[in-house]
Protein backbone atom coordinates (compact mmCIF):
# COMPACT_ATOMS: atom_id res chain seq x y z
CA UNK A 1 0.00 0.00 0.00
CA UNK A 2 3.20 2.21 0.86
CA UNK A 3 4.26 4.72 -1.94
CA UNK A 4 1.47 5.17 -4.37
CA UNK A 5 1.46 8.16 -6.29
CA UNK A 6 -1.43 10.61 -6.15
CA UNK A 7 -2.25 13.14 -8.24
CA UNK A 8 -4.48 15.87 -7.47
CA UNK A 9 -6.58 18.22 -9.57
CA UNK A 10 -7.85 21.79 -8.43
CA UNK A 11 -4.98 21.92 -6.27
CA UNK A 12 -4.39 25.51 -6.13
CA UNK A 13 -7.98 26.13 -4.79
CA UNK A 14 -9.02 26.08 -1.06
CA UNK A 15 -10.19 22.56 -1.37
CA UNK A 16 -7.51 21.43 -3.30
CA UNK A 17 -4.35 22.74 -0.94
CA UNK A 18 -6.26 21.22 2.14
CA UNK A 19 -6.65 17.60 0.17
CA UNK A 20 -2.94 17.88 -0.59
CA UNK A 21 -1.65 18.57 2.75
CA UNK A 22 -3.92 15.91 4.54
CA UNK A 23 -2.23 13.82 2.01
CA UNK A 24 1.51 14.77 2.61
CA UNK A 25 0.92 13.55 5.88
CA UNK A 26 -0.10 10.01 4.72
CA UNK A 27 1.95 7.23 5.28
CA UNK A 28 0.43 5.10 2.26
CA UNK A 29 0.93 8.08 -0.10
CA UNK A 30 4.49 7.57 -1.94
CA UNK A 31 4.36 10.95 -4.57
CA UNK A 32 2.24 13.68 -4.76
CA UNK A 33 1.48 15.85 -7.64
CA UNK A 34 -1.17 17.97 -8.74
CA UNK A 35 -2.47 20.69 -11.18
CA UNK A 36 -4.30 23.97 -11.08
CA UNK A 37 -4.67 27.63 -13.21
CA UNK A 38 -3.87 29.27 -9.30
CA UNK A 39 -0.81 28.65 -7.47
CA UNK A 40 -1.88 26.47 -4.09
CA UNK A 41 -3.42 28.64 -1.41
CA UNK A 42 -0.78 27.70 1.19
CA UNK A 43 2.95 25.73 1.62
CA UNK A 44 2.70 22.05 0.15
CA UNK A 45 6.19 20.77 0.91
CA UNK A 46 6.19 17.23 -1.08
CA UNK A 47 3.44 18.35 -3.38
CA UNK A 48 4.92 18.82 -7.04
CA UNK A 49 2.70 21.54 -8.98
CA UNK A 50 2.20 22.02 -12.37
CA UNK A 51 0.93 25.48 -12.97
CA UNK A 52 -1.36 24.72 -16.42
CA UNK A 53 -4.61 26.42 -17.43
CA UNK A 54 -7.96 23.81 -18.01
CA UNK A 55 -7.37 24.66 -21.90
CA UNK A 56 -3.83 23.50 -22.25
CA UNK A 57 -6.04 19.73 -23.09
CA UNK A 58 -1.79 18.38 -24.44
CA UNK A 59 0.09 20.07 -21.46
CA UNK A 60 -2.64 18.09 -18.78
CA UNK A 61 -2.45 14.77 -20.77
CA UNK A 62 1.45 15.21 -20.65
CA UNK A 63 1.75 16.01 -17.45
CA UNK A 64 -0.47 12.79 -15.60
CA UNK A 65 0.40 10.65 -18.18
CA UNK A 66 4.14 11.37 -16.94
CA UNK A 67 3.55 11.21 -13.21
CA UNK A 68 1.37 8.21 -13.80
CA UNK A 69 -0.50 8.15 -10.63
CA UNK A 70 -2.27 5.23 -8.74
CA UNK A 71 -4.97 7.08 -7.38
CA UNK A 72 -6.14 10.11 -8.83
CA UNK A 73 -8.40 12.95 -6.81
CA UNK A 74 -10.35 15.29 -9.27
CA UNK A 75 -11.22 18.22 -6.79
CA UNK A 76 -10.62 20.82 -9.77
CA UNK A 77 -14.50 22.20 -10.34
CA UNK A 78 -15.82 25.88 -10.27
CA UNK A 79 -19.09 26.51 -8.59
CA UNK A 80 -21.03 28.93 -10.16
CA UNK A 81 -20.43 32.52 -8.54
CA UNK A 82 -17.51 31.43 -6.74
CA UNK A 83 -14.32 32.34 -8.67
CA UNK A 84 -15.95 32.71 -12.13
CA UNK A 85 -19.54 33.46 -13.61
CA UNK A 86 -21.89 30.75 -14.14
CA UNK A 87 -21.09 30.25 -17.62
CA UNK A 88 -17.05 30.56 -17.34
CA UNK A 89 -17.40 28.45 -14.40
CA UNK A 90 -19.28 25.89 -16.07
CA UNK A 91 -16.74 25.60 -19.35
CA UNK A 92 -14.03 25.69 -16.78
CA UNK A 93 -15.24 22.53 -15.32
CA UNK A 94 -16.05 20.87 -17.91
CA UNK A 95 -12.85 21.24 -19.36
CA UNK A 96 -10.67 20.23 -16.64
CA UNK A 97 -13.09 17.14 -16.17
CA UNK A 98 -12.64 15.94 -19.85
CA UNK A 99 -8.35 16.47 -19.70
CA UNK A 100 -7.61 15.42 -16.42
CA UNK A 101 -10.13 12.28 -16.09
CA UNK A 102 -9.51 11.88 -19.89
CA UNK A 103 -5.65 11.90 -19.11
CA UNK A 104 -5.93 9.51 -16.05
CA UNK A 105 -7.66 6.89 -18.19
CA UNK A 106 -4.56 6.51 -20.43
CA UNK A 107 -2.17 6.05 -17.32
CA UNK A 108 -1.22 2.32 -17.04
CA UNK A 109 -0.81 2.22 -13.39
CA UNK A 110 -4.22 3.91 -12.26
CA UNK A 111 -6.31 2.00 -9.59
CA UNK A 112 -8.40 4.69 -8.09
CA UNK A 113 -10.41 7.58 -9.11
CA UNK A 114 -12.14 9.81 -6.44
CA UNK A 115 -14.42 12.91 -7.89
CA UNK A 116 -15.90 15.90 -6.81
CA UNK A 117 -19.62 15.96 -6.78
CA UNK A 118 -22.24 17.31 -4.46
CA UNK A 119 -25.32 17.30 -3.13
CA UNK A 120 -27.55 19.44 -5.92
CA UNK A 121 -26.93 16.21 -8.20
CA UNK A 122 -30.48 15.34 -6.17
CA UNK A 123 -32.07 18.15 -7.51
CA UNK A 124 -35.23 19.61 -5.88
CA UNK A 125 -37.93 18.93 -8.23
CA UNK A 126 -41.79 18.87 -6.68
CA UNK A 127 -41.93 15.75 -4.64
CA UNK A 128 -38.33 15.53 -4.25
CA UNK A 129 -37.36 13.72 -1.20
CA UNK A 130 -36.48 15.76 1.98
CA UNK A 131 -33.44 14.01 3.10
CA UNK A 132 -32.18 11.91 0.19
CA UNK A 133 -29.25 9.00 0.73
CA UNK A 134 -27.05 7.65 -2.46
CA UNK A 135 -29.89 5.59 -3.73
CA UNK A 136 -31.76 8.34 -4.66
CA UNK A 137 -32.52 8.91 -8.39
CA UNK A 138 -30.12 11.84 -9.61
CA UNK A 139 -32.24 14.25 -10.95
CA UNK A 140 -30.12 17.60 -10.94
CA UNK A 141 -32.70 20.52 -11.42
CA UNK A 142 -29.76 23.33 -11.08
CA UNK A 143 -26.74 24.33 -13.57
CA UNK A 144 -24.27 23.05 -10.74
CA UNK A 145 -26.09 19.95 -10.23
CA UNK A 146 -26.07 18.95 -13.85
CA UNK A 147 -22.63 20.09 -14.36
CA UNK A 148 -21.43 17.46 -10.87
CA UNK A 149 -24.01 15.01 -12.67
CA UNK A 150 -21.86 15.18 -15.65
CA UNK A 151 -18.37 14.87 -13.94
CA UNK A 152 -19.92 11.95 -11.89
CA UNK A 153 -21.38 10.27 -15.51
CA UNK A 154 -18.09 10.67 -17.18
CA UNK A 155 -16.09 9.59 -14.40
CA UNK A 156 -18.14 6.30 -14.00
CA UNK A 157 -17.75 5.49 -17.47
CA UNK A 158 -13.84 6.33 -17.36
CA UNK A 159 -14.13 3.48 -14.55
CA UNK A 160 -15.84 0.90 -16.49
CA UNK A 161 -14.18 1.58 -19.57
CA UNK A 162 -10.37 1.35 -18.33
CA UNK A 163 -11.88 -1.34 -15.26
CA UNK A 164 -10.41 1.22 -12.27
CA UNK A 165 -12.68 1.73 -8.81
CA UNK A 166 -14.64 5.25 -8.67
CA UNK A 167 -16.19 6.65 -5.88
CA UNK A 168 -17.55 10.35 -5.88
CA UNK A 169 -18.05 12.46 -2.96
CA UNK A 170 -21.46 14.51 -3.22
CA UNK A 171 -20.58 17.80 -0.98
CA UNK A 172 -23.01 19.86 1.03
CA UNK A 173 -21.91 23.66 0.16
CA UNK A 174 -18.61 23.92 1.15
CA UNK A 175 -18.01 26.36 3.85
CA UNK A 176 -14.35 27.99 5.17
CA UNK A 177 -12.40 30.70 5.88
CA UNK A 178 -10.92 30.89 2.87
CA UNK A 179 -13.21 29.08 0.79
CA UNK A 180 -14.84 31.05 -1.98
CA UNK A 181 -18.52 30.56 -1.76
CA UNK A 182 -21.65 32.07 -3.32
CA UNK A 183 -24.02 31.00 -0.34
CA UNK A 184 -21.34 31.90 2.05
CA UNK A 185 -20.61 35.28 1.06
CA UNK A 186 -24.73 35.87 1.09
CA UNK A 187 -24.78 34.76 4.40
CA UNK A 188 -22.30 37.09 5.59
CA UNK A 189 -23.75 40.01 4.05
CA UNK A 190 -25.64 42.69 6.14
CA UNK A 191 -28.59 42.29 5.65
CA UNK A 192 -29.76 38.32 4.41
CA UNK A 193 -32.88 37.43 2.33
CA UNK A 194 -35.22 34.53 2.88
CA UNK A 195 -38.26 32.73 1.85
CA UNK A 196 -40.86 33.92 3.97
CA UNK A 197 -42.95 31.19 2.76
CA UNK A 198 -40.93 28.35 3.07
CA UNK A 199 -37.33 29.32 4.96
CA UNK A 200 -36.38 25.42 4.09
CA UNK A 201 -33.57 23.68 5.39
CA UNK A 202 -29.96 23.45 4.52
CA UNK A 203 -27.07 21.50 5.39
CA UNK A 204 -23.29 22.60 4.59
CA UNK A 205 -20.01 21.18 5.24
CA UNK A 206 -16.44 22.84 6.25
CA UNK A 207 -13.51 22.60 3.99
CA UNK A 208 -11.46 20.56 6.45
CA UNK A 209 -13.87 17.80 6.46
CA UNK A 210 -14.49 18.00 3.17
CA UNK A 211 -10.72 17.55 2.71
CA UNK A 212 -10.92 14.80 5.32
CA UNK A 213 -13.25 12.81 3.15
CA UNK A 214 -11.12 13.08 0.41
CA UNK A 215 -8.42 11.68 1.76
CA UNK A 216 -10.40 8.89 3.52
CA UNK A 217 -11.83 8.29 -0.15
CA UNK A 218 -8.60 7.41 -1.73
CA UNK A 219 -7.33 5.49 0.98
CA UNK A 220 -10.02 3.46 1.03
CA UNK A 221 -10.30 3.08 -2.71
CA UNK A 222 -14.32 4.50 -2.48
CA UNK A 223 -15.98 2.72 -5.47
CA UNK A 224 -19.32 4.69 -5.32
CA UNK A 225 -21.06 8.02 -4.73
CA UNK A 226 -21.39 9.16 -0.39
CA UNK A 227 -22.89 12.13 0.10
CA UNK A 228 -20.49 14.72 2.73
CA UNK A 229 -22.53 15.97 4.95
CA UNK A 230 -22.36 17.97 8.54
CA UNK A 231 -24.77 16.42 10.43
CA UNK A 232 -28.23 19.10 11.50
CA UNK A 233 -29.40 21.80 9.35
CA UNK A 234 -30.32 25.30 9.58
CA UNK A 235 -32.75 27.95 7.62
CA UNK A 236 -31.46 30.75 5.55
CA UNK A 237 -33.38 33.30 9.11
CA UNK A 238 -32.07 31.20 11.65
CA UNK A 239 -28.06 31.57 9.71
CA UNK A 240 -29.49 35.57 9.94
CA UNK A 241 -30.22 35.65 13.18
CA UNK A 242 -26.85 34.06 14.75
CA UNK A 243 -25.20 36.57 12.38
CA UNK A 244 -26.74 38.94 13.72
CA UNK A 245 -27.70 40.07 10.15
CA UNK A 246 -30.99 41.77 9.09
CA UNK A 247 -33.49 39.00 8.00
CA UNK A 248 -35.31 40.61 4.77
CA UNK A 249 -38.62 38.38 4.13
CA UNK A 250 -39.52 38.20 0.82
CA UNK A 251 -42.25 35.81 -1.16
CA UNK A 252 -42.62 35.79 -5.00
CA UNK A 253 -41.31 38.38 -7.30
CA UNK A 254 -39.55 40.32 -4.64
CA UNK A 255 -36.41 37.66 -5.36
CA UNK A 256 -35.83 39.10 -8.90
CA UNK A 257 -34.97 42.68 -7.45
CA UNK A 258 -33.10 40.88 -4.10
CA UNK A 259 -30.99 38.85 -6.71
CA UNK A 260 -30.16 41.98 -8.62
CA UNK A 261 -29.08 43.75 -4.89
CA UNK A 262 -27.28 41.10 -3.96
CA UNK A 263 -25.33 40.90 -7.40
CA UNK A 264 -24.32 44.81 -7.54
CA UNK A 265 -23.48 44.17 -4.12
CA UNK A 266 -21.01 41.18 -5.16
CA UNK A 267 -22.81 38.95 -3.56
CA UNK A 268 -24.58 36.91 -6.70
CA UNK A 269 -26.97 34.62 -6.19
CA UNK A 270 -26.91 31.67 -8.83
CA UNK A 271 -29.56 29.26 -9.23
CA UNK A 272 -28.36 26.73 -7.28
CA UNK A 273 -28.13 28.99 -3.90
CA UNK A 274 -31.89 30.36 -5.13
CA UNK A 275 -33.10 26.85 -5.18
CA UNK A 276 -31.31 26.48 -1.25
CA UNK A 277 -33.12 29.16 -0.09
CA UNK A 278 -36.19 28.46 -1.72
CA UNK A 279 -36.41 24.39 -1.61
CA UNK A 280 -33.98 23.50 1.11
CA UNK A 281 -31.19 21.26 0.49
CA UNK A 282 -30.19 18.41 2.73
CA UNK A 283 -28.68 14.88 2.45
CA UNK A 284 -28.60 11.70 4.45
CA UNK A 285 -24.89 11.13 5.64
CA UNK A 286 -25.20 8.02 7.12
CA UNK A 287 -22.69 6.06 4.83
CA UNK A 288 -19.67 8.69 5.21
CA UNK A 289 -18.69 6.75 8.21
CA UNK A 290 -19.52 2.95 6.90
CA UNK A 291 -17.62 3.97 3.47
CA UNK A 292 -15.21 6.22 4.48
CA UNK A 293 -14.77 5.59 8.61
CA UNK A 294 -14.61 9.10 9.24
CA UNK A 295 -17.46 11.85 10.42
CA UNK A 296 -17.65 15.52 10.54
CA UNK A 297 -16.13 17.01 13.11
CA UNK A 298 -18.11 19.86 13.14
CA UNK A 299 -22.16 20.26 13.04
CA UNK A 300 -23.70 22.78 10.23
CA UNK A 301 -24.89 25.24 13.05
CA UNK A 302 -21.27 25.41 14.25
CA UNK A 303 -20.22 25.87 10.69
CA UNK A 304 -22.77 28.53 10.52
CA UNK A 305 -21.42 30.32 13.53
CA UNK A 306 -17.63 29.82 12.41
CA UNK A 307 -19.15 31.70 9.00
CA UNK A 308 -19.87 34.83 10.76
CA UNK A 309 -16.41 34.58 13.08
CA UNK A 310 -13.87 34.17 10.24
CA UNK A 311 -12.30 37.66 9.42
CA UNK A 312 -12.89 39.89 6.48
CA UNK A 313 -10.61 40.56 3.57
CA UNK A 314 -8.39 43.02 5.45
CA UNK A 315 -7.27 45.34 2.78
CA UNK A 316 -3.65 46.96 4.20
CA UNK A 317 -2.42 49.78 1.37
CA UNK A 318 0.95 49.63 0.17
CA UNK A 319 3.79 50.92 2.48
CA UNK A 320 5.15 52.97 -0.69
CA UNK A 321 2.95 54.16 -3.49
CA UNK A 322 5.50 52.62 -6.59
CA UNK A 323 2.09 53.75 -9.49
CA UNK B 1 -14.67 -1.97 14.79
CA UNK B 2 -16.07 -0.10 17.69
CA UNK B 3 -15.75 -1.77 21.61
CA UNK B 4 -18.93 -2.57 23.16
CA UNK B 5 -18.84 0.64 25.11
CA UNK B 6 -18.70 2.57 22.04
CA UNK B 7 -21.49 0.62 20.42
CA UNK B 8 -23.41 1.63 23.75
CA UNK B 9 -22.43 4.96 23.82
CA UNK B 10 -23.12 5.44 20.37
CA UNK B 11 -26.66 3.71 20.81
CA UNK B 12 -27.81 6.17 23.51
CA UNK B 13 -26.56 9.17 21.73
CA UNK B 14 -28.59 8.28 19.01
CA UNK B 15 -31.61 9.28 20.94
CA UNK B 16 -32.33 12.91 21.39
CA UNK B 17 -34.48 13.29 24.33
CA UNK B 18 -37.49 16.51 23.95
CA UNK B 19 -35.54 18.27 26.98
CA UNK B 20 -32.49 18.21 25.30
CA UNK B 21 -33.24 19.81 21.84
CA UNK B 22 -31.99 23.39 22.03
CA UNK B 23 -34.68 26.81 20.88
CA UNK B 24 -33.56 28.06 17.84
CA UNK B 25 -32.24 25.37 15.89
CA UNK B 26 -33.63 22.50 13.47
CA UNK B 27 -33.05 18.82 13.16
CA UNK B 28 -31.50 17.22 10.27
CA UNK B 29 -34.75 16.65 9.13
CA UNK B 30 -35.98 20.10 9.11
CA UNK B 31 -37.94 19.49 12.55
CA UNK B 32 -38.51 22.38 14.67
CA UNK B 33 -38.11 21.39 18.41
CA UNK B 34 -39.22 25.04 19.41
CA UNK B 35 -42.30 25.19 17.32
CA UNK B 36 -43.16 21.53 17.89
CA UNK B 37 -43.31 22.60 21.98
CA UNK B 38 -45.08 25.20 21.04
CA UNK B 39 -47.73 23.23 18.69
CA UNK B 40 -47.84 20.65 21.77
CA UNK B 41 -49.29 23.56 24.20
CA UNK B 42 -51.48 24.56 21.62
CA UNK B 43 -52.95 21.13 20.80
CA UNK B 44 -53.53 20.80 24.47
CA UNK B 45 -56.32 23.16 24.10
CA UNK B 46 -57.93 21.22 21.41
CA UNK B 47 -56.91 17.59 22.47
CA UNK B 48 -56.98 15.82 25.78
CA UNK B 49 -55.17 12.96 24.98
CA UNK B 50 -54.42 9.75 26.61
CA UNK B 51 -51.77 7.28 25.33
CA UNK B 52 -51.29 3.64 26.15
CA UNK B 53 -49.18 1.12 25.30
CA UNK B 54 -46.44 3.33 24.37
CA UNK B 55 -44.23 0.55 25.97
CA UNK B 56 -44.51 -1.32 22.92
CA UNK B 57 -42.55 0.88 21.15
CA UNK B 58 -38.36 0.43 20.98
CA UNK B 59 -36.58 3.03 23.34
CA UNK B 60 -34.15 3.55 20.36
CA UNK B 61 -34.61 2.27 17.33
CA UNK B 62 -36.95 3.58 14.62
CA UNK B 63 -40.13 1.71 14.33
CA UNK B 64 -43.64 2.65 11.88
CA UNK B 65 -46.42 3.20 14.22
CA UNK B 66 -49.89 2.84 11.49
CA UNK B 67 -53.13 4.57 12.66
CA UNK B 68 -56.65 4.90 11.94
CA UNK B 69 -58.10 8.08 10.29
CA UNK B 70 -60.90 9.79 9.96
CA UNK B 71 -61.28 12.87 7.64
CA UNK B 72 -60.12 16.23 8.49
CA UNK B 73 -59.08 14.36 12.37
CA UNK B 74 -55.21 14.90 11.73
CA UNK B 75 -55.19 11.47 13.42
CA UNK B 76 -51.25 11.17 12.36
CA UNK B 77 -50.41 14.82 13.95
CA UNK B 78 -52.00 14.66 17.13
CA UNK B 79 -50.81 11.10 17.47
CA UNK B 80 -47.20 11.82 16.58
CA UNK B 81 -47.10 15.00 19.24
CA UNK B 82 -49.14 13.06 21.85
CA UNK B 83 -46.66 9.74 21.34
CA UNK B 84 -43.76 12.08 21.31
CA UNK B 85 -44.59 13.22 24.72
CA UNK B 86 -45.50 9.97 26.05
CA UNK B 87 -41.90 8.56 25.34
CA UNK B 88 -39.59 11.92 25.30
CA UNK B 89 -38.15 11.46 21.65
CA UNK B 90 -38.78 12.93 18.41
CA UNK B 91 -42.07 11.54 16.48
CA UNK B 92 -42.48 12.42 12.73
CA UNK B 93 -45.69 11.93 10.94
CA UNK B 94 -46.13 11.09 6.97
CA UNK B 95 -47.87 12.84 4.81
CA UNK B 96 -46.68 16.59 4.41
CA UNK B 97 -47.39 18.13 1.54
CA UNK B 98 -44.48 19.31 -0.73
CA UNK B 99 -45.97 23.38 -1.17
CA UNK B 100 -45.05 26.50 0.76
CA UNK B 101 -46.70 27.16 3.37
CA UNK B 102 -48.45 24.10 4.65
CA UNK B 103 -45.51 21.98 3.44
CA UNK B 104 -42.77 24.12 5.44
CA UNK B 105 -44.99 24.24 8.56
CA UNK B 106 -45.17 20.80 8.63
CA UNK B 107 -42.20 19.67 8.01
CA UNK B 108 -41.31 22.02 10.88
CA UNK B 109 -43.45 19.61 12.92
CA UNK B 110 -41.84 16.91 12.09
CA UNK B 111 -43.86 15.93 8.59
CA UNK B 112 -42.42 13.64 5.91
CA UNK B 113 -43.51 13.09 2.15
CA UNK B 114 -45.77 10.44 1.53
CA UNK B 115 -42.97 8.44 -0.50
CA UNK B 116 -41.65 4.79 0.74
CA UNK B 117 -38.06 6.17 0.19
CA UNK B 118 -38.62 8.98 2.43
CA UNK B 119 -40.04 6.88 5.08
CA UNK B 120 -37.42 4.42 4.88
CA UNK B 121 -34.66 6.78 4.98
CA UNK B 122 -35.85 8.03 8.60
CA UNK B 123 -36.67 4.74 9.84
CA UNK B 124 -33.44 3.55 9.08
CA UNK B 125 -32.35 7.11 10.51
CA UNK B 126 -33.59 5.10 13.83
CA UNK B 127 -36.92 7.60 13.83
CA UNK B 128 -40.43 6.94 14.94
CA UNK B 129 -43.01 7.36 12.43
CA UNK B 130 -46.87 7.73 12.55
CA UNK B 131 -48.66 6.77 9.11
CA UNK B 132 -52.33 7.26 8.80
CA UNK B 133 -54.66 4.06 7.38
CA UNK B 134 -56.65 5.44 4.35
CA UNK B 135 -59.42 7.48 5.45
CA UNK B 136 -61.76 5.97 3.02
CA UNK B 137 -63.08 2.86 4.64
CA UNK B 138 -65.65 0.57 3.91
CA UNK B 139 -69.08 0.03 6.13
CA UNK B 140 -69.60 -2.83 7.70
CA UNK B 141 -69.86 -4.60 10.80
CA UNK B 142 -66.56 -4.72 12.92
CA UNK B 143 -63.93 -2.29 14.17
CA UNK B 144 -61.47 -3.56 11.38
CA UNK B 145 -64.25 -2.51 8.67
CA UNK B 146 -63.51 1.23 9.77
CA UNK B 147 -59.72 1.20 9.08
CA UNK B 148 -58.90 2.18 5.68
CA UNK B 149 -56.46 0.61 3.59
CA UNK B 150 -52.83 0.64 4.68
CA UNK B 151 -50.15 1.93 1.99
CA UNK B 152 -48.15 -1.23 1.76
CA UNK B 153 -45.67 0.57 -0.31
CA UNK B 154 -44.85 2.05 3.25
CA UNK B 155 -45.46 -0.60 4.98
CA UNK B 156 -42.14 -1.90 2.96
CA UNK B 157 -40.36 0.61 3.63
CA UNK B 158 -40.00 -0.29 7.25
CA UNK B 159 -39.43 -3.76 6.17
CA UNK B 160 -36.25 -2.34 3.90
CA UNK B 161 -35.33 -0.80 6.85
CA UNK B 162 -35.92 -3.35 9.45
CA UNK B 163 -37.96 -1.81 12.03
CA UNK B 164 -41.05 -3.14 13.44
CA UNK B 165 -44.71 -2.40 12.42
CA UNK B 166 -46.85 -1.22 15.24
CA UNK B 167 -50.86 -1.25 15.23
CA UNK B 168 -52.44 2.50 16.57
CA UNK B 169 -55.71 3.16 17.54
CA UNK B 170 -57.00 6.82 17.67
CA UNK B 171 -60.70 8.03 18.80
CA UNK B 172 -61.06 11.50 18.76
CA UNK B 173 -64.66 13.65 18.36
CA UNK B 174 -65.14 16.94 16.06
CA UNK B 175 -66.91 18.03 19.16
CA UNK B 176 -64.79 16.96 22.19
CA UNK B 177 -61.37 16.86 23.72
CA UNK B 178 -60.51 13.91 24.78
CA UNK B 179 -58.85 11.65 22.51
CA UNK B 180 -57.29 8.59 23.03
CA UNK B 181 -53.97 6.79 20.74
CA UNK B 182 -53.41 2.83 21.76
CA UNK B 183 -50.50 1.61 20.52
CA UNK B 184 -50.26 -1.99 19.83
CA UNK B 185 -47.30 -5.08 19.78
CA UNK B 186 -45.92 -5.07 16.70
CA UNK B 187 -47.85 -6.45 13.80
CA UNK B 188 -46.31 -9.76 12.16
CA UNK B 189 -47.19 -11.10 8.77
CA UNK B 190 -48.55 -14.28 8.72
CA UNK B 191 -46.57 -16.34 6.60
CA UNK B 192 -42.94 -15.80 5.83
CA UNK B 193 -42.48 -14.83 2.10
CA UNK B 194 -39.29 -13.87 0.32
CA UNK B 195 -41.53 -11.93 -1.87
CA UNK B 196 -42.90 -8.29 -1.76
CA UNK B 197 -46.55 -10.13 -0.84
CA UNK B 198 -44.61 -9.84 2.49
CA UNK B 199 -45.53 -5.86 2.46
CA UNK B 200 -49.00 -6.80 1.43
CA UNK B 201 -49.75 -9.48 3.53
CA UNK B 202 -48.20 -7.17 6.56
CA UNK B 203 -50.27 -4.04 5.77
CA UNK B 204 -53.66 -6.23 5.98
CA UNK B 205 -52.32 -7.69 9.28
CA UNK B 206 -51.92 -4.07 9.92
CA UNK B 207 -55.35 -2.81 9.66
CA UNK B 208 -56.96 -6.24 11.19
CA UNK B 209 -54.91 -5.63 14.06
CA UNK B 210 -55.58 -2.01 14.29
CA UNK B 211 -59.41 -3.40 14.24
CA UNK B 212 -58.65 -5.06 16.99
CA UNK B 213 -57.29 -2.08 19.45
CA UNK B 214 -60.98 -0.33 18.19
CA UNK B 215 -62.61 -3.25 19.47
CA UNK B 216 -61.13 -3.12 22.85
CA UNK B 217 -62.05 1.28 22.63
CA UNK B 218 -65.62 -0.81 23.00
CA UNK B 219 -68.00 2.00 22.17
CA UNK B 220 -70.11 4.35 22.94
CA UNK B 221 -74.12 3.76 23.12
CA UNK B 222 -75.84 6.34 24.10
CA UNK B 223 -79.57 4.77 23.05
CA UNK B 224 -80.31 7.52 21.07
CA UNK B 225 -80.32 8.86 17.37
CA UNK B 226 -76.88 10.37 17.88
CA UNK B 227 -75.56 6.98 18.06
CA UNK B 228 -75.85 6.84 14.39
CA UNK B 229 -73.74 9.63 13.74
CA UNK B 230 -70.07 9.79 12.99
CA UNK B 231 -69.03 11.03 16.57
CA UNK B 232 -67.94 8.04 18.27
CA UNK B 233 -63.88 9.05 16.72
CA UNK B 234 -63.48 5.56 15.30
CA UNK B 235 -62.80 4.89 11.97
CA UNK B 236 -62.81 5.83 8.18
CA UNK B 237 -65.40 8.33 6.83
Amino acid sequence: MAGRRVFVSGVGGELGTLVASLLEAEDWVGALSGIDADPPRRRLHRTVFHRIHPDEHDRIVDTVVDFNPHVLVHVGVWEPDARAAPHAAALLTDAAATSIIGAAAECRALEHLVVRSGIEVYGRAHGALTRPDESAPVQPTSAWGRTVAAIERTAAQVGERVGVTVGALRLAPVLGPHVPSPLGRLLRMPAVPFSVLADPPFAVIEDRDAARAFVAAARVGLAEPVNVVAPGAITALQAARRGGRLPIPLVGPDWRIARTLSHLLGAPIPDHVSETLHRGRLADNRLMRTLLGVLPDTSTTEVIDRLYHWPSVIRQPARVQVA
Amino acid sequence: MDSPLERVTNLTARVTRLGDEPSGTIDDWGRDPGLVRTTMHLARIRWDVAVGGDQHLPRRKGALVVVNTRRFALAPIFAALALSEAVDRPVRFVGRPDTAPVGAFSRRLGGLLDHPDEVAGALGAGELVVMGADPDARVGAGHHQLVGRVDHALVGAALRAGVPVHPGATASSPFARAARVEIGRASRSPRKRRGPLTELELADQVRIDIGLLLDEFGEVRTGTALDRLPLSGFGGA
